[in-house]
């Protein structure tokens, strides 16, 4: 059995486990089969529910010998009889003691609880005599706490109203004190009292404290108002006369306003500093610009700051901010405008942008919303395109300047249109050269405005040479008198443009090409598909070139048809008398002509020899002098067969063409210029009629044309010509012609020759 | 001789100024012409235009006192027509009747019908009424303007009106307005001024000198179209006489006379002295505003010579368009030769 192994040193302990192994059925249910199945196969039931103590003994009998059985009762009987025994006694003794303590104790209790009622009736009597005193306490107390909690509340009530009554002096040392957020506070606190008595009772103290607070509110606007005051206590009196119920919106477009106004001052002392912000150019304003220039940023800046300052403190105002600092950039670029408009150099342009773009960059920081940089970019669009085209107008002014400058100072000079040519010529190539290097500054000019649309700019410069050359063929054109009367225009100046755009055309047009694809592309320039079209341009000139010339010529020989016409529509030609000299008018004439010879040798080349050429020519004419003058001197009845003849003459003798197109050239002026003067000459004559004195002052003149003419004019067969056919209408047109004796003629034109060497040297 | 010739020509005996179209023959195309000659019997040539086109005939050739400086044909009777002539010293102006032809050819005298003798200085030209059967005659010399009363039945022309052009201004030609029939331009060396025949008044003036030749535009009522010695020719808008409505580059010597066609609109012919007649076609442009109109005021027009006839061997001073065939005419240069062309191989294609 297991409890064999149980150590006996614990009395209790042991007995207690004994009997519980004894009476506890699971212990020997697990501990009987391991122990009999080890001896005994069929006695293993003994510890088993279903164990049957006959069939069990009856079973040991049969199984065993008496040895066995033996043992077997020694084993059992021995020892755990034994022991079972003792641990029951032992059981019993306890149980005993533990009855006879409980019965001790139960005796001790019937004897204590005797005098316990009387004391609890005591004890009730003593509570109930205390509860009534206690009331009768409160009860006479209760009024005096009431009328206590009365007074308090009238005290309370009393500070509040002295509060209310302090206000104003308590404004007032906020104000001293300069805590206007106290001063707030109170008022705010105040204000549901004062409108609910602030008609009645509180009147005056309303009003008071009123007048204290607009006092405040001024001071808070002040302190908005004021740039001197930090950005928070800006921000934080803004607040408070939000607090206030201040209309902070007007108070808002009111510093606006400011700032706006602010603005304009400040872009007015801009313009003033700018102007003389470039002491290198002007060197007589350095003292000037050294006291403005260092003032040049600061306004910015404070503007700048403001406008971060609004940002913060003036909530919902973005939009306006906005707008201000876009008007702030405009103003920036009208500011250039003007100054473009006042032509400024390219460096001074590019200063101003760099301001400018230093500005935005700044305001950009403070006020991203604005989108700042993209608007400068429009406007800087806009400005940089205006400069280029102004540059390239006051360019073309320059040259009409230039130009017209012969009418100024010409007579000083002694080859005025020379001169005039030259610095025309040089103001053109110059300036085309000094845009283009403006441009090239600007361009290389690291600034962050310009680099965006440095091909539009490129593209700018293009398109403005093309109107450029446009625009100066236009001011060539008005100046040229297309639509003033001729008279104002001096010839030299036509005849200045003519060649003037002859330059342009030949050489002019390549410099520039060259110059545009040095300074703008680095290298060749491909004009391919660009606005510049130099073919078109050349071509304008040329025509150009041609009509200036040919009005110079008209010019000229209107001067001269003037001369001429007076000279045939004056006299009764009829009633003429005998010629006694050469008539004056063609010293005019040939005064006239010298002019046009000192102007030509001035600017124009010198021709090849000249050559007529029969395919340039569009008109002709030709001569029959020799046979009208030999029958006319002796016949005057055989018109009808001299007529034949004078036909007959024309289809034989070559013809010579006077109208040939005239080239710039002196000589191919000049002739051109003879020949329709002596054109004009022979028209006037067919439209008079002569008598044979009047006849003979023609013949004499014609005569003496022939001569001198041909110091002026390189082709003397056509002067000839032309005279011949002078000669022939006198004659047509004369009644009786007959001529001069040759002698006559001879003397009379020598005479007038000898007066004019000696009136020539004295005149030049 | 350059080029081939086009055109039909006719020679006359001596040198000639003037050529004028038989408005009133319907049935033919003919043209007056007038010699000038100086010491020789002058002549009248009524000419015609044969069936066929091909040849000018001479209809009738009569003989005329004077060189003759000025002629023009009567716009309701083909047999009347005006003169202006000159015996070197003094100048006249007679209105001439071409008698009944009986077939014979020999040079039958003109009928004097009226001879307009009020004046006292050079005479310049005579107008008709610009159409229709009218008694106005218009009479310029260099002073002075008369307007005439004819009567062709009673032979016999009164002064109805005269003015003075005043003593600054030397009355060098005109032109009578063939939409107001009130208006005659004439011209001066330095203006060109406008008459009220109502009134005998200057009603308006412009400044152009040296006005050769002067005609109203047939169709446009707003155009004057003027040549001059050196200016070429320019076209007037009467609304706006300030500056010329546009300008051809003329001749390259003096344009002595301009004509606007009868018929098309924007033809124009003129006459040099260097020996060549010129077909112009310009009209108010309309399209878009170009480049160029926008810095000229005058570009609104375009402009172009259509040809150049310069198949002459003198200046050409005759020239008038035929009012029959407006396709046709003629022109006279100083060495007496008439020349009809036809313009129709040179006009545009859109006429």
């Amino acid at each position: 059995m297991a409890v064999d192994d149980v150590p006996l040193d614990e009395k209790v302990k042991k007995t207690r486990d004994l009997l519980s192994s004894f009476y506890s059925q699971d212990t020997s249910q697990n501990s009987a089969p391991v122990n009999t199945t080890s001896r005994f196969a069929t006695l293993d039931t003994i510890n088993t529910t279903s164990f049957d103590a006959d069939q069990y003994m009856n079973l040991l009998v049969q199984k065993s010998n008496m040895e066995g059985l033996l043992q077997r009762h020694v084993e059992m009987a021995a020892a755990e009889i034994k022991n079972l025994d003792t641990d029951l006694q032992m059981l019993v003794y306890e149980n005993y003691n533990k009855f006879i303590s409980a019965t001790d104790t139960i005796k001790r209790m019937k004897n204590n609880i005797f005098g316990m009622e009387v004391n609890m009736e005591q004890l009730l009597d003593k509570i109930t005599s205390v509860q009534s005193r206690s009331d009768g306490v409160n009860t006479s107390l209760f009024e005096k706490r009431e009328h206590i909690e009365k007074l308090h509340r009238t005290r309370n009530l009393l500070r509040k109203v002295q509060f209310i009554y302090d206000l104003p002096t308590t404004l007032h040392k906020c104000i001293k004190s300069e805590a206007y957020s106290d001063a707030v506070r109170f008022y705010t606190g105040a204000m549901p009292i004062f409108k609910a008595y602030g008609d009645s009772s509180f009147q005056d103290c309303k009003k008071a404290s009123e007048e204290v607070m607009s006092v405040i509110i001024n001071k808070l606007q002040d302190k908005v108002s004021s740039d001197s005051e930090s950005i928070q206590a800006r921000a934080e009196a803004v607040m408070l006369l939000k607090q206030l119920n201040f209309p902070v919106e007007k108070l808002k477009s009111k510093l606006l306003e400011k700032l706006e106004q602010f603005l304009e001052e400040l872009d007015l002392s801009k313009e003033i500093s700018m102007d003389s912000a470039n002491p290198h150019e002007s060197p007589d304003e350095g003292i000037e610009s050294d006291s403005i220039l260092p003032l040049r940023e600061v306004p910015t800046r404070e503007f700048v700051e403001v406008v971060h300052a609004y940002h913060v403190i003036l909530p919902d105002s973005e939009q306006q901010l906005v707008k201000l600092v876009h008007d702030f950039t405009t103003r920036h670029f009208e500011a250039a405008k003007r100054q473009i408009q006042e032509q400024i150099s390219s460096a001074k342009l590019s200063n101003r942008l760099r301001f400018i773009w230093t500005d935005v960059l700044l305001i950009d920081e403070v006020l991203p919303e604005a989108a700042l940089q993209d608007f400068a970019f429009e406007a800087a669009c806009v400005v940089v395109k205006q400069y280029v085209t102004s540059s390239f107008s006051h360019l073309v002014h320059k040259i009409s300047d230039t130009l017209l400058q012969i009418q100024k100072d010409g007579l000083g000079v002694e080859y005025p249109l020379m001169a005039a040519l030259e610095a025309s010529r040089n103001t053109l190539i110059q300036g085309s050269i000094k845009v283009l290097s403006d441009i090239r500054n600007l361009l290389d000019e690291d600034l962050g405005l310009l680099l965006k649309f440095r091909d539009m700019i490129v593209s700018w410069v293009l398109e403005g040479f093309q109107t450029f050359f446009k625009q100066l063929d236009d001011q060539l054109l008005l100046l040229s008198g297309k639509n003033v009367p001729t008279d104002k225009v001096p010839p030299g100046l036509v005849l200045v443009m003519a060649q003037l755009s002859v330059f342009i055309e030949r050489d002019a047009i390549s410099r520039i090409i060259e110059e545009i694809g040095s300074s703008l592309f680095g290298g060749s320039y491909e004009y391919g598909g660009s606005v510049f079209v130099p073919a078109e341009i050349c071509h304008t000139f040329r025509s150009a070139g041609e009509k200036f010339l040919q009005r110079y010529i008209n010019m000229r020989t209107q001067r001269i048809s003037v001369l001429l016409r007076k000279r045939l529509t004056t006299p009764n030609w009829i009633k003429h008398k005998e010629p006694r000299e050469v008539h004056m008018f063609v010293d005019l004439f040939r005064q006239e002509l010298r002019a046009v010879g000192s102007d030509v040798k001035q600017i124009l080349p010198q021709g090849l020899t000249h050559k007529h050429s029969r395919t340039e020519s569009n008109g002709s004419t030709s001569s029959s002098l020799s046979n009208t003058l030999r029958d006319n001197r002796s016949n005057t009845n055989r018109a009808r067969s001299q007529l034949l003849e004078t036909h007959l003459a024309k289809l034989f003798k070559q013809k010579m063409e006077i109208f040939t197109k005239v080239v710039h050239t002196q000589e191919s002026v000049v002739m051109t210029i003879v020949k329709l003067c002596l054109k004009s000459l022979q028209e006037f004559v067919r439209m008079h009629t002569f008598n044979w004195s009047g006849f003979q002052q023609i013949q004499l003149d014609m005569q003496y044309l022939r001569i001198t003419l041909k110091d002026n004019a390189d082709d003397e067969a056509a002067v000839e010509f032309l005279l011949d056919e002078v000669m022939v209408a006198a004659a047509e047109r004369c009644v009786d012609p007959s001529p001069l004796e040759p002698a006559i003629l001879d003397r009379l034109v020598q005479v007038k020759l000898a007066k004019t060497m000696n009136q020539e040297p004295l005149a030049s | 001789m350059q080029g081939g010739s086009t055109g039909i020509g006719y020679g006359l005996k001596y040198q000639a100024r003037c050529i004028a179209d038989v408005k009133s023959d319907t049935d033919h195309t003919s043209f007056l012409t007038g010699t000038l000659s100086l010491k020789e019997e002058n002549e009248v040539h009524l000419i015609r235009l044969s069936s066929g086109g091909t040849e000018l005939v001479c209809e009738g050739l009569f003989s005329h006192p004077n060189e003759i400086w000025d002629l023009a044909s009567c716009p309701f009777d083909q047999r009347i027509f005006s003169t202006v002539f000159s015996s070197g010293e003094s100048y006249e102006a007679a209105v001439w009747q071409i008698p009944e032809l009986y077939g014979q050819s020999n040079s039958p005298q003109l009928e004097c019908i009226a001879s307009l003798d009020a004046h006292s200085s050079k005479i310049k030209c005579v107008l008709w009424w610009p159409s229709g059967r009218h008694d106005k005659l218009i009479s310029i010399d260099e002073q002075n303007i008369f307007l005439w009363s004819l009567d062709s039945s009673k032979k016999s022309a009164q002064v109805q009106s005269q003015e003075s052009a005043g003593m600054l201004h030397h009355l060098s030609g005109g032109a009578w307005d063939p939409h107001d029939v009130n208006i005659v331009a004439s011209t001066t060396e330095s203006s060109i001024h406008f008459w009220d025949l109502r009134t005998m008044k200057k009603t308006n003036s412009m400044d152009h000198s040296h006005v050769r030749s002067i005609d109203y535009d047939s169709k446009n009522k707003h155009m004057l179209i003027t040549a001059a010695d050196e200016s070429g020719i320019n076209i007037w808008d009467l609304r706006m006489l300030k500056a010329p409505a546009a300008e051809l580059p003329g001749h390259s010597h003096w344009t002595w006379a301009v004509r606007s066609n009868p018929e098309y609109e924007g033809l124009i012919l003129s006459a040099g002295t260097d020996s060549a007649v010129n077909l112009w076609f310009a009209s108010p442009s309309n399209e878009e505003l170009t480049y160029d109109s926008v810095y000229t005021s005058t570009a609104k027009w375009t402009e172009s010579l259509l040809h150049s006839y310069s198949d002459y061997e003198d200046s050409v001073y005759g020239l008038s368009w035929s009012s029959r065939e407006p396709w046709l005419f003629a022109s006279l240069s100083y060495d007496g030769r008439v020349v009809v062309e036809s313009i129709k191989p040179h006009l545009p294609k859109k006429l």
